[in-house]
């Protein structure tokens, strides 16, 4: 989209970290991922990469690192240093406990990775988080077929990721997208993703002027919202991550308003 | 970039004209108030402020049976249009998704797109300045322009509900109008895609289920020749003539400046024509 408030350069960059992630996609072996498709767990909000055997590549996944450190290292000459001794301070021990800690979404130990390498603190869970994504993706992949809905406030059923994104389909079928490893499934249309909230009354949807394909479906109850793009205006459909990108504005518009991506649960007493 | 191009099967219309709703509300287009016609098609045809018609047909076919044709209709983005030859101004023009555009600043209002579209599409709107004074534009169908620009599809397609419309790459929207032709050849054997050479294809290309001539359309629409001669022959021998009389000019001062040293020549020729 050309109004999107993230600039040409960034979203460039965000492109081609997407089709180096593609092109590592292809380079995993398939079988060495092994989903347990417990229905008690699913049913109790377990994502599915949680309980999935997935045999790591630990070369393969510090080649990654290292490809994705040229590329940083490409728009942002100055980082070219961090990401040397980025790449000095990794071996085969630390590559195992990274992929556990990105799994788990642990900042507080990038957080001090950065800081015992001197490294900027994004730099770390940037990096972990992107070389983890393939990995997911596969797993998303493989599982789809079994995954028609989730659990509302354990997010995404492949990956575990809060939702936020939504797109419209057919006749008006609201399918979330997760941005993180590109699941989809389908929730009511009038209906928080976030508590399951379906009073109508509660449920509202904030629209930006001038903007057709775009809602914004809030709840009262949790205060979460969710982002809902009809793509089928689009000519070309673009990926969640990308989608997610160029809708970033919604976030803000949202979250302006007092609203949050991940609802909170209420204290039952 | 890709070639896009607007789909319309009319065989799967029904004629709700919601296109028409959603091209009056995307493009802010005034109501045009009609009085009734005889059938219930709204108004005769395209206007300045309605860029979108859905025409309805009684059609009788060879065996007598009555046949209802429905036809959404609105500018076709000739590749080869007509209008963009004449425009003096170059108000008309062709954008970057190869559709047909007015720029407003330029036109002024001359109308020879209006006489030489082979689809009688293009009009001119009437619009009143600060002054009170009357000035025209032409107007018609910009493929929503403002739309695509976004990555999205014209308002007219994303609001078909029988999916009559669709909008994508030239080379799959072509396949999918002979697949489609294919599959309803045994009901209409008349039917055919219309996306006529003479104007070097359209971007807006049909499925019709009868000849173009039963939907009112030119059976072989070209640019008209009087249009290829003022474009291509005449437009450029102006310019040359132009250029041949400043050259001329520039001769003429050059040889009296060389020849008529001190100016003596010029004052006597000039004094010479008082007497």
């Amino acid at each position: 989209m050309k109004k999107s408030v993230v600039s040409k350069e960034y979203q460039k960059l965000q492109k081609e970290i997407i089709s180096l992630q593609e092109q590592w996609k292809s380079s995993i072996n398939a079988d060495r991922i092994q989903p347990n498709l417990d229905k008690a767990a699913m049913e109790a909000g377990v994502p599915v990469t949680a309980l999935a055997a997935i045999d790591f590549d630990i070369p393969l996944f510090l080649q990654w690192i290292e490809d994705i450190s040229e590329l940083l290292s490409k728009y942002q000459p100055d980082i070219e240093q961090s990401m040397e001794s980025l790449k000095k301070s990794l071996n085969e021990e630390t590559a195992k406990r990274w992929i556990d800690e990105a799994f788990a979404f642990n900042y507080v130990y990038f957080a001090s990775f950065a800081e015992e390498n001197s490294l900027d603190q994004w730099i770390p869970s940037f990096v972990a988080e992107t070389v983890l994504r393939p990995y997911l993706q596969v797993t998303a992949e493989k599982v789809q077929d079994e995954i028609h809905h989730g659990v509302h406030g354990s997010g995404c059923p492949v990956c575990g990721e809060p939702v936020r994104l939504a797109q419209l389909e057919g006749e008006g079928k609201k399918v979330l997208h997760c941005p993180r490893c590109s699941a989809h499934w389908h929730d009511r249309r009038v209906t928080c993703s976030h508590c399951g909230n379906n009073d109508h009354e509660t449920v509202k949807v904030l629209t930006i002027e001038g903007e057709s394909a775009v809602q914004i479906q809030v709840c009262e109850e949790c205060k979460g919202y969710t982002k809902i793009i009809d793509t089928r205006q689009y000519i070309v459909k673009p990926t969640p991550a990308m989608l997610d990108l160029n809708t970033i504005h919604l976030d803000f518009v949202a979250q302006d308003q007092g609203y949050k991506a991940a609802g909170e649960t209420k204290q039952t007493n | 970039m890709a070639e896009y191009i607007k789909y319309v099967d009319v065989t799967k219309c029904d004629g709700c004209r919601a296109c028409m709703v959603a091209c009056k509300n995307w493009n802010d287009l005034p109501a045009e108030p009609e009085e009734f016609q005889g059938s219930v098609q709204s108004h005769a045809k395209v206007t300045a402020n309605t860029w979108n018609v859905l025409s309805f047909i009684e059609h009788e076919d060879s065996k007598g049976n009555l046949d209802y044709l429905f036809r959404h209709s609105s500018c076709f983005h000739c590749s080869e249009a007509a209008c963009v030859k004449v425009c003096p101004e170059n108000a008309m023009h062709y954008t970057d998704f190869g559709t047909v555009n007015v720029d407003s600043d330029k036109c002024v209002g001359c109308g020879y797109c209006v006489q030489n579209c082979p689809f009688d599409v293009v009009q001119l709107a009437t619009y009143k300045d600060k002054n009170g004074k009357e000035y025209k534009k032409a107007q018609k169908c910009t493929m929503c322009v403002d739309r695509l620009e976004e990555g999205m599809q014209p308002a007219c397609v994303t609001t078909c509900h029988t999916d009559a419309m669709e909008f994508g790459t030239k080379e799959e929207m072509l396949k999918k109008a002979e697949k489609r032709l294919s599959e309803i050849k045994d009901k209409y054997p008349n039917a055919m895609i219309y996306n006529p050479e003479g104007v070097g294809g359209t971007h807006t290309i049909y499925v019709l289920a009868e000849k173009p001539s039963v939907y009112g359309l030119p059976e072989k629409p070209k640019v008209p020749t009087s249009a290829v001669v003022w474009k291509d022959y005449a437009q450029p021998i102006g310019k040359m003539m132009l250029g041949a009389t400043s050259m001329a000019l520039v001769g003429a001062f050059v040889s009296n400046k060389l020849f008529n040293k001190e100016g003596k020549g010029h004052e006597e020729e000039g004094g010479g024509s008082h007497e």
